[in-house]
């Protein structure tokens, strides 16, 4: 207490000093927490206001056969469950986009097409974001379900005025759907809005259902899916990890009643994978009895045992058909099937399991997922050497954790023929890491050129406190010849910086904030400024956070304590008869 | 009973390439409530041998008792305990803290010495009563004349009921008026608190104070005139 007094009255002895001093140090600290504020408001932007709305804070992307236009799962309940009694999630929407060709009055030009859920309650808090983000100049969210406009669209005040169209007028669009057929649609414009940034003007938003039926999707199927939960940062990953576990495959069967010359059986229709590696393999395990496995390793192949090839009394060449319930259709589906190959039963997956080349598999499963395999009944699950070589439901990809091993893994993904749909599981933080990494190497650059400042500050400090010594030297012999000990003359002085620096830090965190607050308040205009995309309503955003600030304000007074800690100690190791005999 | 006890004590410092002594072998015995002064012309030693006594500065050689430790064997913390403890220092030049009051620079012994602040204050109250300081209780010492200063010097230096004070010129920077005042002062608190005081002057005025007198010459005691 005694130390904490003496600190803080000689610190108001040399005023004028100190002051100048201080003021430095307020600069340098408040140097840092705008840049500091800065980076992070560019990361919050990129994640919490393009990210989160293009890819959510989760997102689970299925593509499939690989195809990177194909983003579609068959069966969206299941997709749902996989998502299901996480309490972190706090909205899980069907993520849906594409690109067209709008045609205006006399202009066109590209444009994304959002689909967006808009008939799905939303919170107060959610309602704020979006009116936030997505600000209608025109019309109203409410228009987009009507029943009355044809395909009715909310577009950004930019794409609008460049596409020479108003409210009500029609756009034409190209776009191809889902399964890579050319279409055409006409949207009516029942609101305009104002955007946040550069990257929403193409942006043009229709209801997700629509949006869905004019891509193709049935009423059972899904886009890829994109989460919105709370605290992203601490729980995206290990969220994504827990619906990654969960999303683990299994054997895509289909049960089916095969008919041929002899009678009626049932069935299990298997895929067998058709890489070289798995064809090598399938042909050592199987014995062939009967036609060839040359014709077996074609799209159409099709493997049957002797037993089931007896019972429906088929060989080699022969065709017999197949006839399966629908999992979301009531009338079931048949095929014609043609036998590629006998094989003798020994090594042979199940006696009444029948080999389908995976690519012409899928085309059955994918398009009509069957029904299951009954009531009661266990789904089949492929054992032994078989368990790698049957076709599984979906392939899941590994999850990775930084935007190099993402990127990587789209790479591989590009190399690979995929005949089954792949299934993804990532974070925002991960598909974009680089843009953390930005902040990071932003903030670096910030601390380097602020040291560089400090450094001159310091110097001050060291300075300020030779000269405080030489000044109060008589006065530290008296201290010492009262009785102060060495510890207590060299905390004396610590404190002295560590308030001068603590002080000059807390103005320096006011000035950082009345600067943003000023800076904030210019007008930029979007489309004329290179800096667009750091802008959120034509202003520059700033996100201080707690941990920024009490890190700069922690990092000054840790330099300056470092710094003040040796001409202290001279201080407190002065032989007091000496300082006692000291003239100014 | 001595309170201080010095046998054959050296102290020399080192200017440039070469020793000057300040202390060629003293020998000196302080009785327990002495009122001591030592007289010599400047650069006799007198300072240096009152640093010596209290603890401010080392000895070159020789024995130097305080109280019942032999002060030239203790580590700094020892000696900054003996200098709280057991000596109170007064000096030529004041030497108050200007960033205090008169009250708390009183007070600022005791609060070195963990004293709780209310037990600092009371005690602090009862000092600067003695030394008829009440009315400047809240001034700082630029406020003050320098008589009044070294009153508040010494409360400060009796404020932990030291076993010696020490005095160096207490009378140098003040008119004789105001040093006579000050002298009565020590010698009325000599009386009051049983306190050892010894202080250094050149000033013949001041001998008369005194009940003994050590008279130091180049390093050297040279004889004890009678008291006046």
């Amino acid at each position: 207490m005694l130390l904490l007094r003496l600190s803080l009255r000689n610190l108001l002895r040399q005023k004028r000093r100190n002051i100048l001093l201080g003021s430095a140090m307020a600069i340098g600290v408040a140097i840092l927490v705008v840049a500091n504020s800065f980076s992070h408001g560019i990361s919050d932007i990129m994640f919490n206001k393009i990210m989160r709305y293009v890819t959510g804070h989760v997102a689970i992307r299925f593509n499939e056969r690989g195809g990177v236009m194909r983003e579609i799962f068959r069966d969206r309940a299941r997709a749902l469950e996989a998502v299901k009694g996480e309490p972190d999630i706090e909205e899980t929407s069907e993520a849906i986009a594409m690109f067209a060709r709008a045609i205006g009055n006399g202009r066109s030009d590209n444009i994304i097409l959002v689909g967006a859920d808009t008939k799905k309650p939303v919170s107060r808090e959610g309602l704020r974001e979006l009116e936030e983000s997505f600000r209608l100049v025109e019309g109203s969210w409410d228009d987009v379900n009507g029943e009355k406009a044809e395909n009715p669209v909310v577009i950004s005040a930019e794409k609008a005025q460049y596409l020479n169209v108003k409210m009500n007028d029609v756009l034409r669009v190209r776009f191809r759907n889902m399964f890579g057929q050319d279409q055409a649609a006409r949207l009516t414009i029942v609101g305009i809005m104002k955007n946040d940034n550069i990257f929403m003007q193409p942006v043009v938003f229709l209801e997700l259902g629509r949006t869905k039926e004019l891509l193709g999707f049935r009423p059972y199927e899904t886009p890829s899916l994109s989460l919105k939960i709370k605290d992203p940062q601490k729980n995206a990953a290990a969220l994504a990890d827990r619906i990654h576990d969960r999303l683990k495959p299994g054997t895509a069967a289909i049960y089916a009643s095969a008919a041929g010359r002899a009678g009626r059986r049932p069935v299990t229709l298997i895929g067998f994978k058709s890489d070289d590696g798995s064809r090598k393999k399938l042909s050592e395990l199987l014995k062939l009895s009967s036609g060839s496995f040359e014709k077996a390793f074609r799209k159409e192949g099709v493997i049957l045992p002797v037993p089931l090839a007896r019972a429906l009394g088929v060989s080699a060449g022969d065709k017999f058909t197949v006839r399966y319930d629908r999992k979301f259709e009531r009338t079931p589906r048949e095929a014609r099937l043609e036998v590629s190959a006998v094989c003798g039963a020994g090594a042979y997956p199940g006696q009444d399991v029948v080999l389908l080349y995976d690519s012409g598999f899928y085309d059955l499963y994918y398009d009509d997922l069957p029904a299951g395999p009954g009531p009661g009944a266990k789904p089949y699950t492929a054992e032994g050497p078989w368990g790698a070589l049957a076709a599984p439901e979906w392939v899941l990809l590994k999850r990775t954790y930084n935007t190099d091993e993402y990127k990587l893994k789209y790479q591989e993904i590009a190399r690979n023929k995929w005949k089954g749909t792949t299934i993804d599981v990532s974070t925002m933080y991960e598909t974009a890491s680089d843009i953390l990494k930005l902040e990071s190497v932003l903030n670096i650059i910030t601390l380097s050129a602020v040291l560089v400042l400090f450094f001159i500050i310091l110097l001050g400090v060291v300075n300020t406190l030779r000269m405080t010594i030489r000044e109060r030297t008589r006065e530290i012999g008296t201290v010492r010849a009262i009785g102060m000990q060495r510890n207590d003359v060299h905390a004396m002085f610590l404190l002295e910086t560590f308030f001068l620096t603590l002080f000059s830090s807390i103005a320096g965190v006011l000035t950082g904030f009345a600067a943003m607050k000023l800076v904030s308040l210019i007008t930029f205009h979007p489309q004329d400024n290179p800096l667009g995309m750091l802008l959120v309503n034509g202003h520059l955003y700033f996100l201080p956070t707690f941990f920024g600030i009490a890190g700069s304000v922690l990092l000054i007074i840790a330099i300056a304590a470092v710094t003040a800690w040796f001409p202290a100690r001279r201080a407190a190791n002065m032989p007091p008869a000496q300082a006692l005999g000291h003239f100014t | 009973m001595n309170i201080i006890e010095i046998k054959g004590l050296k102290k020399d410092y080192p200017l440039g390439d070469t020793i000057v002594p300040a202390l060629r072998g003293v020998d000196l015995d302080v009785a327990e409530g002495d009122f001591m002064s030592i007289i010599g012309p400047s650069g006799s030693g007198k300072t240096t041998l009152l640093n010596v006594i209290g603890c401010i500065d080392s000895a070159t050689a020789g024995a130097v008792r305080v109280g019942e430790r032999d002060i030239t064997a203790l580590t700094d913390r020892q000696i900054t305990e003996i200098r709280l403890n057991k000596i109170g220092f007064i000096f030529q030049t004041f030497n108050l803290i200007p960033v205090l009051d008169v009250i708390e620079n009183i007070e600022f012994p005791l609060l070195l010495m963990k004293s709780s602040a209310a037990e600092a204050r009371g005690r602090a109250d009862k000092l600067i009563e003695e030394v008829g300081l009440r009315e400047y209780a809240a001034h700082r010492p630029a406020e003050l004349s320098g008589g009044q200063r070294q009153r508040v010097a010494i409360a400060r230096a009796l404020v932990t009921n030291p076993d010696i004070v020490l005095a160096d010129e207490p009378t140098a920077n003040l008119d004789s008026v105001t040093g006579a005042s000050i002298l009565e002062l020590m010698r009325r608190m000599n009386e009051l608190e049983k306190t050892t005081f010894i202080f250094s002057t050149h000033d013949a005025n001041v001998l008369k104070y005194a009940r003994r007198i050590v008279k130091i010459k180049d390093g050297l005691i040279e004889k004890e005139p009678a008291p006046a």
